[in-house]
């Protein structure tokens, strides 16, 4: 709680989540709470699970034990398309982008669900499906305006350097106004000043929007500076879950990162 | 020489004694063509959405119109014969998302097209099992007289086919480009993954597509069967789709109206004036040697999008 706001109740949590894909244990009885309003980081050696545990709570895998809560509701697992309607946007690991369409269409695409209209009304396109689509825009400049990315608006996807498709694909998932943030290595593969841009977008949109973020990341000095609370996963298990200062002295997380002698 | 003479001297020759006639033979080649693009066009709307090569557009235009002209012949009124197909059409939208896309979730793109091959011979044994194997003539009145335009002969038939056939494009282009549900469909065919990331369910998204494409495959039947009659060798029909999508390029709307324009003509053009020079019947392989062509020189056809590599 490094600058002193005060986290709310937990927004989501998962109850000992297991997840193996044939032989091989992804995740081994994790839980793991995200409270309101806070960011949290997950962090771990290569391998540990912090992708799948991502994926299990968009609903992408379907863990075999366990059960998740969100917003008070509890299920099993989520279907990724429920789970964006009830407000959990993500990134990915390696930009997942629509590389054919321009930015500006790329970032509309996070306001589908938030259209009233239903499909036929949208396939017409006349008269208010217009108007909604039009209103639609107005919050997706927005959008384009914070993350400073005007620019590029009408340029496809695919020819934008890899910098700026991780800040489009951040346009997108704020574009569906989501409550909880999923940014998995929001920053990996970038240069020192489009690291210090993209943390600065992090953290603004925490405070001025009040989301909430999980993010995965393996730049320790980031995790320290940005994450109100850091969570530790090694070999699918958790071994510790705390604020930054104690998690960076806790002797199992250096023993998972330096490696331990069995002596 | 003598082959020279047949392939450069005796075509220009003929173009140069009744430049009418070529224009005739455009203009006729022309409106096949839009006939071509109507098949092709089923082809890139599945493409487009689900990156899978639809092997069974062709047996869909059949069965779309083997279910038309069977309720016809039962004595059922034309209007609504067309709304029951277009029924049916859907419904078989619905059932290949069940039976055969939901299974095969983020399989190889192989192994779709292979399923589809499988759907190919589920219909065309359906459609022989429902309706039979006669060839079954199709005329719901569309006006078929000769006509003379400005000294040029075209059929009347040929151009009510280029008028359905442009208010379909213009349709399905508005379709794809200004709403928000095309929007979602070009999501879903740049990446899966990351469209049900933004909350777009793929089940509606490919329901929708397949029976679009269902249904420009019945407009494409009628054409066709108005034409040569409904029968089953109307699905070969398809394979001509096949050089058309390659000039087109295989996510274009556009491409596929232009490259069915291009085969249409060039194959009539080819058939008259170079014909004789290789003994006639060029038109049967003439768009898949163009095909080749255009492989070597713009693999992704005219309109295809750019295919960019990043190493």
């Amino acid at each position: 709680m490094q600058n002193g706001k005060t986290l709310g109740e937990p927004l989501l949590e998962a109850r000992e989540i297991s997840l193996s894909f044939g032989g091989v244990k992804a995740l081994r009885g994790v839980s793991l709470a995200i409270r309101r309003h806070e960011i949290l980081a997950i962090i771990g050696p290569n391998g540990a699970g912090k992708t799948s545990m991502l994926n299990v709570v968009n609903g992408f895998y379907h863990p075999q034990q366990g059960t998740i809560t969100f917003k008070g509701e509890t299920r099993r697992a989520m279907r990724p398309h429920q789970a964006a309607a009830q407000g959990i946007a993500r990134t990915f690991q390696n930009v997942a982008l629509f590389k054919g369409m321009t930015t500006l269409d790329n970032i509309m695409t996070g306001r589908l669900l938030r259209m009233k209209r239903g499909l036929l009304w949208q396939a017409l396109y006349w008269g208010p499906a217009e108007r909604e689509e039009l209103a639609h825009r107005e919050a997706v400049e927005k959008i384009i305006d914070f993350l400073e990315i005007q620019a590029i608006r009408k340029i496809p996807v695919g020819r934008l350097p890899y910098g700026l498709q991780k800040r489009v694909e951040l346009g997108r998932a704020l574009a569906m106004e989501p409550e909880l943030l999923l940014l998995d290595e929001p920053m990996a593969g970038m240069n020192v000043e489009e690291k210090e841009d993209m943390c600065r977008f992090i953290l603004d949109v925490n405070d001025e929007f009040g989301t909430t973020i999980a993010l995965i990341e393996h730049d320790m000095g980031v995790v320290m500076d940005i994450s109100d609370r850091v969570a530790v996963l090694d070999y699918g298990r958790k071994i510790a879950d705390g604020p930054p200062d104690a998690v960076r002295a806790d002797q199992a997380v250096i023993d998972a990162y330096l490696g331990v002698s069995h002596g | 020489m003598e082959l020279l003479h047949a392939l450069v001297i005796d075509p220009i020759g003929a173009i140069a004694d009744n430049p009418e006639f070529l224009l005739e033979v455009v203009i006729g080649g022309l409106l096949t063509g839009v006939m071509y693009s109507l098949v092709a066009l089923g082809f890139v709307l599945i493409y487009k959405a689900s990156g899978i090569f639809n092997f069974a557009q062709g047996v869909m235009v059949l069965f779309a119109a083997l279910c038309f002209v069977g309720q016809l012949q039962l004595g059922m009124p034309l209007v609504m014969a067309l709304l029951s197909t277009v029924a049916i059409m859907i419904a078989l939208a619905f059932v290949i998302e069940r039976v055969v896309l939901r299974p095969l979730v983020n399989q190889e793109p192989i192994i779709l097209f292979m399923a589809t091959i499988g759907i190919t011979f589920f219909l065309t044994g359906l459609g022989q099992l429902v309706w039979g194997g006669d060839v079954k003539t199709l005329d719901i009145g569309l006006p078929k007289d000769p006509l003379i335009i400005g000294g040029v002969l075209v059929n009347e038939f040929d151009l009510t086919a280029a008028a359905v056939a442009g208010l379909l494009v213009a349709g399905l282009a508005l379709f794809f480009q200004k709403t928000s549900i095309g929007r979602a469909l070009r999501a879903v065919a740049d990446d899966h993954q990351a469209a049900l990331s933004v909350g777009i369910p793929l089940k509606t998204i490919w329901v929708i597509v397949w029976s679009v494409a269902g249904i420009v495959g019945l407009v494409a039947g009628i054409m066709w069967g108005t034409n040569l009659g409904v029968q089953f060798s109307l699905a070969l029909v398809a394979l001509k789709a096949l050089p058309v999508l390659i000039l087109g390029g295989f996510t274009s709307i556009p491409g596929a109206i232009v490259g069915g324009l291009i085969v249409g003509a060039g194959e009539k053009v080819a058939e008259v004036f170079w014909g004789p020079a290789f003994g006639g019947a060029i038109e049967d392989w003439f768009a898949y040697v163009l095909a080749l062509v255009f492989l070597l020189f713009r693999p992704q056809g005219l309109f295809g999008e750019r295919i960019i590599e990043r190493v």
